[in-house]
């Protein structure tokens, strides 16, 4: 009867007062029963949240890391990878022998680039003026001219980018981000990706594979939606659009009240308390995760930075400030995704012009907006396509994937700001200096997070997986 | 089935065989062999350097070889690592500056054939042979030797044991001084057997029926009940599938659809649901296409829809290359047989021999020899690989259906020839007049119109060109050139259609090589032609119906109508396309092929043969080779499935016993090798298997067996001595409290909600291949719209349902025995929020207002979630709350109000948890 008299109490002391936000959390956190935040951070602990903070293997150069993501496979040669060479010998045959391809039918010409390179910023890396925006900002960047990957076709080079391996199911990047450092706020996922392909791997490359599901991605629609419609319930289940809060928690009260007596019969369940907490942290959760994702809430001199404005930018402008919101609120990993949007197999220069418009001018602005905010200390920001794309022209106008020497380029913490890494050879076909393969990324980019590849493991199947397999090493040059 | 005994014979073989080494092999040496690899190799592969670890200044480091392996197979010499790499026949060539002279590699070739020895160094035959043995530790690894027959032990309290399961079980327990827990009250066993066998609770009914029914064999009569409903297969088959990675898409890049995947899945229930002899099922899954139908009849329908066990997994479609591709499919199969039949992790020697387990690298090629002749694809070798979908009709009538097929494709054929025709006679009368249209005059107004149009619309034209820039006495002439170039282009062309016109509108019998290939024009390799004739603003561009209506002839006209009223005859005839099933077949079944050991795992660099043998762990190092031609599946088959096999039964009865207690006999049902764990009740694990056998590989016995345990119907509460003494109940002390899996989670609450649909198999999809990358068909069928159990929800790999993320399905892409559980606050989303849970509550409500008075609903409301009458306790404090929520929220309806209550007991601990 005790526990009766309880509950009766709290809907007579509920009953007084209306509850504001505010109240319903303090309640949540102080008022009821043995829910106290103390023993709900005590049960935390005794049963192992799996996405509590954890320490890193050594002190990081970065704590979060952004990763822009240009599906489809932006061509190098034309925006990041300057080859004065390739403008000379335009509309001679390929002087090699041409690698594993991906379309069938004839090699064709070595085809200059399609847009002018200048330098850009006190570093003066060569640029196109496909990226004018972005190319401001090369003090920035840290380009690397040299990735190499091994997936010829969209869906291999994908998983490869995303998970390490093009052929098994492994976990993506961002699970092993968060697996290895937790997560430093627990009302929203620690690993995150907006509007994601479904296709080529879809899922796969934010799953969390043989990884504990704390771990998988959380998509944030998926590329076909439409932003409107995603803000509407950016995650899953998170809005109850039948109940008021005051009425949750009204019932989550009463809930609690009978799953803790069933748990005091059950002694030392820690299961038990564990799902006693989970339905507290989902409860904060649904209340304070839907601010994170008011886009709408920024300042219009922000939005008119991102392009919110333009149709052009307005959805990748939208991905970037939501990117910054999220990042700013210590969600740990955070995809963006131009989708299979770059595949320009013809018709390069119409498309990839139009493509560019659409995420040159938001990527620039997040870049000086993490910088502005003091963000940039502790980010770090990835730009990336899963393969380039060839010195040689295909159907006339569009040129074929390749993924053996191709530009990617970080930003902010950890890595040398201004500074052009690797080279590929003077046709721009195989990565020829300092060569880095997605692998050695992979190494590199938990090095920066404080996270030593060979000992980010998991044991799988009867022996310890990770990220780079029995691969990659740390491109130390980078590093800042 | 062990062997060891000859293995130790051929190991005293050593060197006595090859000690007769004649002085002439020592001269040649010396003489032709010695200086080349001086001069030619030890710059980069000596002593100094050694590179690629290889070191050839001498004979050890000779033997040794470098990174990619020994250089000399002595069961196949001319597949030697050494030849292959001299020749420069593989990726790897040496030396790389540049080929050998033909008169040295023949030196090579003939040292390796004599034997490749290298003077005064042990012969390198008996170093591989040892390396190849396994330690004392291996040979003795439990999980290695044969299927013991234990009698069941003594105990003292002989008033527990039910049956014989219990004295394996007190007997230890007696031995640890812990007692048993006391007996589940009959609410928690009822509720435990409903979900274990079924995934569903009890109804209320049901309930309380078994509540009244005082007779002994009251729970006896229940198991056999719910092992005869078919929800049982439902339930048991879903735990296969896990088994079987099953999934109704390739997943990797493309995630095509296999959209016949689904027979195979109700072939799995209908196995369970009828007690199909497991031996059978494993059987039938890896060689059914290979096996008579049990009825006789031609086709083995059954046989070949249970091969889609191998054939659903995970495929790389776009793969380009495509040798990788077929083998990574050929792993996977190895992958997949391995781990669910045998508990063993054999995919791991695919580079190297295992790290942990003793299965060499040679075993692993001669499991992927069963495979290599195994057929997945209708064709591996296009853009995207085709898969195969295996017709499930006798050969007469697939060929009726093929011809009338075909007779609508030649129809289609000739529809298509006659304009073709007509269109490419007018352009070739206009070829001469090109000059005329380029100078834009010619007669022809509206064919001027379009070259005028064509040549003033800005783009690049590098054909035209020369025309362009020519002075204006030399105009003439280069468009004479121009004409001239298009003309033979042109031509080409029409022998090109002229031939594929013959070929595809011949009378089907003559058509032996199936539909020919169109032909077609590339914009890039042949943009003049392209330009013209092809491309939509071209001069010449007839593509359209419209644009070809200006250059028919009547005749061809007239005779097209004839012909679209022929094939609308034909269509409207035709037979439906017979059933077809995601399966495997044999590829050249009278052929036997060639695999061999791939070094590193790269098939680019052949090791030794690896002809079709089981681990040598299991069977002995000295098999004689399965000689069968074809795949040799059925003999792969017979092996796994034989009583004599070490590993089968006993990784089944752990399944089961883990499908009951939530954890196995061993807990780790799919590796039973070294990495994984030890049993912790061996002696209980070889009972249960040789009685598994004994009973006819019946899965319904095994189930019986330990239903009726006293140990599965002890309680799920846990005394303060088991918890200290025993934590993680290795003893098997008590019951293990689980959580439900997602699928009884959905599928309960929709039961309870009254709104399951009981529906039995066949497909939920339809329609083949990909969808477009933002088509919403690419996401699985959303759960929460459907209300027909979970495990006919077809899943697309690549895009599995948010619900199924969320409660730790997995993600279907290889065996998974046990899935993970975790208690996260999605899950706690999921249930506060979603409309499914909230219109589960609300038809809940709306059955419990069907009744007077509210101690009444509120028993049914609790009979119906949690199996259990409600304590007087619990039924005062939802009378409270009801109370409270109405007297609170104003706008609550009295179903409002208990739509509440219900909820809160379907999001109930006590109702996701089964004790």
């Amino acid at each position: 009867m005790e526990a009766r008299k309880a509950f009766q109490d709290v809907l007579k002391q509920k009953r007084a007062k209306p509850l504001s936000r505010r109240a319903l959390l303090r309640d949540s956190a102080l008022g009821f029963g043995a829910l106290g935040l103390q023993s709900l951070l005590a049960a935390e602990a005794s049963t192992g949240n799996p996405l509590a903070p954890r320490e890193p293997h050594f002190k990081p150069r970065a704590k979060r890391v952004i990763f822009l993501f240009m599906h489809g496979g932006p061509s190098s040669i034309d925006i990041f990878d300057y080859k004065p060479y390739l403008v000379k010998h335009h509309g001679e045959p390929l002087p090699i022998e041409r690698p594993l391809a991906f379309a069938d039918g004839k090699v064709g010409p070595l085809t200059k680039p399609q847009w002018d390179f200048k330098p850009g910023g006190q570093s003066g890396m060569m640029i196109s003026d496909l990226f004018p925006h972005v190319r401001e900002r090369a003090d920035d960047l840290c380009l690397i001219r040299s990735m190499v990957g091994e997936g010829v076709d969209h869906g291999a080079a994908l998983l490869q980018t995303f998970t390490g391996s093009s052929t098994f199911t492994r976990p993506s990047m961002g699970s092993w981000s968060v697996y290895g450092l937790g997560s430093e706020n627990s009302n929203l996922p620690g690993f995150v990706t907006i509007k994601p392909t479904l296709s080529h791997g879809g899922s796969k490359n934010w799953a969390s594979a043989f990884l504990p599901g704390s771990y998988q991605g959380t998509a944030i629609g998926h590329s076909g939606m439409k932003v409107d419609d995603i803000q509407k319930e950016p995650i899953e289940y998170l809005i109850n659009k039948s109940l008021s809060t005051d009425q949750q928690r009204f019932e989550l009260d009463m809930l609690q009240n009978i799953n803790r007596r069933h748990a005091d019969m059950n002694a030392q369940d820690p299961q038990l308390e564990a799902r006693i907490n989970a339905f507290e942290l989902a409860f904060r959760m649904q209340i304070q995760a839907p601010e994170a994702f008011e886009v709408e809430r920024e300042s219009e001199a922000t939005k008119k930075l991102y392009g919110l404005d333009d149709p052009t930018t307005a959805d990748f402008g939208w991905q970037c400030v939501l990117a910054r919101r999220l990042i700013a609120r210590d969600v740990r990993f955070v995809q963006c995704t131009h989708s299979y949007k770059w595949d320009q197999h013809s018709d390069l220069v119409e498309k990839h012009t139009q493509n560019a418009a659409e995420v040159d001018k938001p990527i620039a602005a997040l870049l000086a907006d993490l910088k502005a905010r003091g963000l940039m200390e502790d980010t770090l920001v990835i730009w990336a396509g899963e393969f380039g794309r060839t010195p040689v022209s295909e159907s006339g106008n569009g040129r074929d994937h390749n993924p053996y020497g191709y530009s990617i380029w970080m930003a902010g913490a950890g890595v040398k700001p201004g500074m052009v890494y690797g080279a590929t050879d003077e046709i721009g076909y195989h990565a020829a200096e300092n060569r880095m393969h997605i692998h050695d990324f992979h190494a590199t980019v938990l090095h920066i997070l404080g996270l030593d590849h060979e000992k980010l493991t998991f044991p799988y199947a009867g022996r310890e997986f990770r990220l780079t397999d029995v691969a990659g090493f740390v491109h130390h040059d980078i590093l800042s | 089935m062990m062997r060891f005994a000859q293995v130790s014979c051929l190991l005293l073989f050593t060197a006595a065989a090859t000690v007769a080494q004649n002085d002439n092999n020592s001269e040649f040496f010396e003489k032709s062999v010695r200086p080349l690899l001086v001069e030619k190799c030890q710059v980069c592969h000596g002593a100094q350097m050694a590179t690629s670890g290889l070191d050839l200044s001498n004979g050890e480091g000779f033997m040794k070889g470098g990174s990619s392996g020994p250089l000399i197979s002595h069961e196949s010499p001319e597949n030697s690592l050494l030849l292959n790499v001299v020749s420069y026949s593989g990726t790897l060539k040496m030396p790389p500056s540049g080929k050998l002279e033909d008169s040295q590699i023949a030196v090579l070739k003939e040292w390796v054939n004599r034997g490749g020895e290298w003077p005064g160094t042990q012969p390198v035959r008996a170093a591989a042979l040892a390396a190849e043995t396994f330690s004392k530790e291996q040979l003795e690894y439990w999980a290695f030797q044969p299927v013991a027959d234990p009698a069941p032990p003594q105990v003292r309290t002989e008033a527990w044991v039910r049956n014989e399961v219990d004295r394996f079980i007190l007997a230890k327990l007696e031995a640890e001084n812990v007692s048993p827990a006391a007996k589940a009250d009959k609410a928690t066993l009822l509720r435990r057997a409903y979900f274990d066998l079924t995934g569903l609770p009890p109804t209320a009914a049901e309930g309380e029926a078994f509540l009244a029914d005082g007779s002994l064999r009251a729970f006896e009569e229940v198991v056999d009940r719910l092992l005869a409903s078919p929800r049982y297969g439902e339930r048991w088959g879903r735990h296969w599938l896990d088994v079987a990675r099953y999934a109704d898409s390739t997943g990797n890049d493309e995630d095509h659809r296999y959209s016949y995947a689904w027979r195979y899945r109700d072939y799995v229930i209908d196995s369970f649901n009828n007690d199909l002899p497991y031996d059978q099922f494993v059987r039938e899954q890896i060689a059914g296409d290979l096996m008579p139908a049990e009825d006789g009849s031609e086709v083995n329908r059954r046989g070949i829809i249970a091969t889609g066990f191998l054939a659903l997994g995970p495929k790389a479609i776009a793969q380009q290359d495509k040798t990788k591709m077929v083998y990574d499919v050929y792993d996977e199969q190895v992958d997949v047989t391995s781990k669910a039949f045998l508990g063993l992790t054999v995919a791991c020697a695919r580079c190297h021999d295992h790290k942990f387990d003793p299965i060499l690298t040679r075993d692993y090629y001669s499991m992927i020899n069963f495979f290599a002749n195994t057929k997945s694809f209708t064709d591996s070798t296009t853009h995207v690989a085709k898969l195969l979908f295996v017709p499930l009709a006798d050969k007469e009538e697939w060929q009726a259906y093929e011809r009338e097929q075909g007779e609508i494709r030649r129809t289609k054929a000739e529809l298509a020839a006659g304009p073709q025709i007509d269109v490419e006679g007018f352009v070739a009368s206009q070829i001469d007049r090109i000059p005329a249209y380029l100078a834009g005059s010619a007669a022809d107004a509206e064919l001027q119109r379009r070259w005028t149009a064509f040549l003033a619309d800005g783009k690049e034209r590098p054909y035209l060109d020369a025309w362009r820039n020519a002075p204006a006495d030399q105009q003439a002439a280069e468009a004479e050139k121009v004409a001239a170039a298009f003309g033979e282009a042109f031509g080409e062309w029409r022998e090109k259609t002229r031939k594929y016109r013959e070929a595809s509108t011949k009378p089907l019998e003559e058509i032996t090589m199936g539909a020919p290939a169109a032909p077609q024009i590339v914009a890039g390799e042949e943009p003049l032609l392209y330009d013209l004739y092809v491309a939509k603003d071209g001069p010449f561009s007839y593509m359209t119906e419209e644009a070809q209506a200006a250059v028919l002839q009547p005749e061809t006209v007239a005779r097209n109508a004839q012909l679209k009223a022929e094939l609308a005859v034909l269509e409207a005839a035709a037979m439906p396309e017979p059933d077809r099933a995601c399966a495997v077949v044999d590829k050249n079944p009278d052929e036997t092929i060639t695999q061999t050991v791939f070094i590193r795992g790269d098939y680019n660099s052949k090791g030794e043969p690896a002809p079709k043998t089981f681990p040598s762990i299991l069977e002995g190092l000295n098999q004689e080779p399965v000689q069968t031609k074809g795949s040799g599946r059925l003999e792969l088959a017979q092996w796994i499935s034989s009583p004599d096999n070490q590993m089968t039964a006993r990784v089944m009865v752990n399944r089961i016993w883990q499908g009951h207690f939530g954890d196995g006999l061993v807990r780790t049902p799919d590796n039973f090798g070294r990495m994984g764990e030890r049993p912790t009740h061996p002696q209980l694990l070889d009972y249960l298997s040789k009685r598994f056998m004994e009973d006819g590989w019946s899965i319904k016995s095994v189930h019986r067996r330990i239903m009726l345990s006293a140990a599965y119907q002890m309680s799920s509460e846990a005394s303060a001595r088991q918890l200290e003494s025993d934590p993680e109940n290795r003893l098997i002390s008590r019951f293990n409290r689980r959580r439900l899996e997602v699928e009884e989670i959905r599928d309960g609450l929709l039961a309870i909600g009254g709104a399951l649909d009981e529906t039995m198999g066949g497909s939920m999809q339809e329609g083949f291949g990909t969808d477009g990358e933002n088509s919403n068909s690419r996401m699985s069928i959303s759960p929460d719209e459907q209300t027909r159990r979970t495990v006919y929800l077809p899943l697309r790999r690549a895009n599995l349902p948010a619900l199924l993320n969320i409660f730790d399905f997995g993600d279907a892409t290889t065996t998974q025995g046990r899935r993970a559980v975790t208690n996260v606050a999605p899950q706690a989303l999921f249930m506060m929020n979603s409309e499914f849970v909230s219109r589960q509550a609300r038809s809940l409500a709306e059955q419990v207002l069907g009744l007077n008075g509210d101690a009444t609903r509120i028993q049914l409301a609790y009979l119906s979630v949690l199996n259990r009458e409600p304590s007087s306790e619990d039924a005062d404090f939802a009378q409270t709350y009801l109370t409270a929520a109405r007297d609170r929220f104003k706008d609550f309806s009295d179903l409002d109000a208990w739509q509440s209550l219900c909820r809160i007991l379907l999001a109930s601990n006590e109702f996701i948890y089964v004790n």
